[in-house]
């Protein structure tokens, strides 16, 4: 009985965490480069009160036993990493990656991170930064006087200087992928982090066969959010609280029927 | 003088036992439903467990071996849970549009390798490990026909056909092992969405199953289900609280109200 109380309680648990994890989806619905995340759910362990396959005398076994699960648990909430949608800013700087390709970023702490949001600018000295600051890896710098900049769908940036007819090269974007990017490490400000779970990135050039993908100048990539989606997620997820909540108000009628019969 | 009740009891009615027969069943009764919640209460709170499918029990009459000997005295029957049963039937396969995401369409059941022996899954949502095998949340490798785990290239794209058969670029991986059990009281619930074989005897290969690509099962439990059990489990459960009063207040008025005559 007392089972019941905590089953109700761990569905309950779990449809809050489900509910926080569509809030910070629909919240990132126009974050750029952002990836949504789904909560995968998982049976708790099973109590066994009748053991299946166990002997009930000597020439016959219990088919099937009593078995009474304990509720359920937030087992992952993966990181859906299917291709946002692609809206144009003739931007030079915005850039995105059609393909599985992550941007290399050097953080303030010196170690590199991995992002999709290909929104760049440049800095006071002309290096290519992302909207945070931290510096593209390997280090881009177009001088101030640039007219115009172009990145090829192979990550060449190029640009003319000013009575210049030719276009000089500052240098090649690279891209870096993971074994299992559902593995990654969210660290805030669109920027993934390598773990033990994703695998060592594999660097290379854009547009290569190895699956990279390759570059696209003057669009942003947007969230991969479905807000219907996450809408119809989020009704559906209040309807379980709430009939894990009527669990539990069942399972407190029954005790205080309990305790009600010693008049 | 309270003994004297208890024998002009006992002569007014033949079958007169210490504890009165109508308490004892309806508290049985009363214990049964209660596990019934339990088994409903796991339910609902796996509505959104991926490949969850829901439980249901089975009520029997408990008849005690004594009861039948002197013939006369009915025999002393109790209802409880024998067992219980799990509907397998399918569930909703919810559309991901995640490659790795496979959705099983019919009877049977992903194999992966589990730390001790195969464990059986309708959870199809895979992910690739750092070292190229497909393998569950858990990190179990998912099996092909010839028991062996899949070695998926790096970064490419992957197909898979609703037979089972996984391709990279053209490149055939295998066929995943897709298996399926005469009777489905041979697998048993081993939590984290796996299921066990305690039958002992071998699954042979599912013939009616599909594997939809870009789609997870969601649980087959609807909350409207649940809900109407556990209005009939509560109204039930309050029946038997009042037979219990019913046969309370007959005791008491017995005491009280007989000993006056």
């Amino acid at each position: 009985m007392i089972r019941a109380l905590f089953s109700a309680a761990t569905g309950m648990n779990a449809q809050q965490l489900n509910v926080d994890n569509i809030a910070n989806n629909i919240a990132n619905a126009n974050t750029n480069g952002f990836k949504t995340r789904r909560v995968q759910f998982q049976d708790l362990m099973y109590q066994n009160m009748i053991q299946p396959g166990a002997a009930a005398n000597q020439q016959t076994t219990i088919p099937s036993g009593l078995q009474l699960g304990l509720g359920t648990r937030p087992g992952s909430n993966e990181v859906i990493f299917t291709q946002g949608e692609f809206s144009e800013t003739d931007n030079p700087l915005d850039l995105v990656i059609q393909g599985n390709g992550f941007f290399q970023v050097q953080r303030p702490t010196g170690d590199l991170a991995y992002t999709k949001a290909g929104n760049f600018q440049l800095n006071s000295t002309g290096q290519v930064v992302t909207a945070t600051g931290d510096l593209l890896d390997p280090p881009i710098t177009v001088p101030a006087n640039a007219l115009s900049l172009t990145v090829g769908s192979d990550g060449t940036v190029s640009f003319t200087l000013p009575g210049q007819t030719s276009a000089q090269q500052a240098g090649q974007i690279q891209l870096a992928t993971f074994p299992n990017p559902s593995g990654l490490n969210s660290l805030g400000g669109s920027l993934y982090q390598q773990t033990e779970a994703s695998g060592a990135p594999v660097v290379g050039t854009p547009g290569g066969q190895d699956g990279l993908g390759t570059l696209q100048q003057g669009y942003v990539e947007q969230s991969n959010v479905s807000i219907v989606q996450e809408f119809v997620n989020l009704i559906v997820s209040q309807r379980a609280y709430e009939a894990n909540s009527k669990v539990v108000k069942a399972a407190d009628d029954m005790y205080q029927q309990v305790n009600n019969l010693k008049q | 003088m309270f003994l004297s009740v208890l024998t002009l009891a006992a002569e007014l009615h033949p079958r007169y036992r210490p504890m009165d027969q109508i308490s004892i069943l309806a508290a049985a009764g009363m214990q049964a439903r209660m596990q019934s919640l339990d088994i409903v209460a796991n339910n609902i709170a796996n509505s959104s467990t991926g490949g969850y499918k829901g439980d249901s029990e089975f009520y029997t009459v408990f008849t005690s071996e004594a009861a039948n000997e002197d013939g006369q005295d009915a025999p002393t029957t109790l209802p409880m849970i024998q067992k219980h049963w799990t509907d397998f039937s399918q569930g909703v396969l919810e559309p991901t549009n995640n490659p790795l995401d496979l959705g099983l369409e019919g009877n049977g059941f992903f194999v992966v390798e589990g730390p001790s022996g195969p464990l059986y899954t309708r959870h199809g949502n895979f992910r690739v490990s750092t070292n190229g095998t497909l393998v569950t949340a858990d990190g179990y490798p998912l099996l092909d026909r010839g028991g062996q785990s899949f070695k998926l290239a790096l970064n490419q794209p992957l197909e898979v056909s609703p037979d089972g058969n996984l391709r990279q670029n053209g490149q055939a991986l295998g066929q995943i092992q897709l298996v399926d059990f005469q009777d489905h009281g041979a697998v048993s619930k081993q939590g984290h969405n796996y299921f066990q074989n305690v039958s002992g005897q071998p699954p042979s290969d599912a013939t009616d199953l599909q594997v939809l690509q870009g789609k997870v099962e969601a649980s087959n439990v609807s909350a409207s289900h649940g809900a109407m059990r556990l209005v009939s489990l509560t109204r039930q459960f309050e029946m038997m609280q009042k037979a219990i009063s019913i046969s309370n207040d007959m005791g008491r008025k017995a005491i009280e109200e007989v000993a006056k005559v």
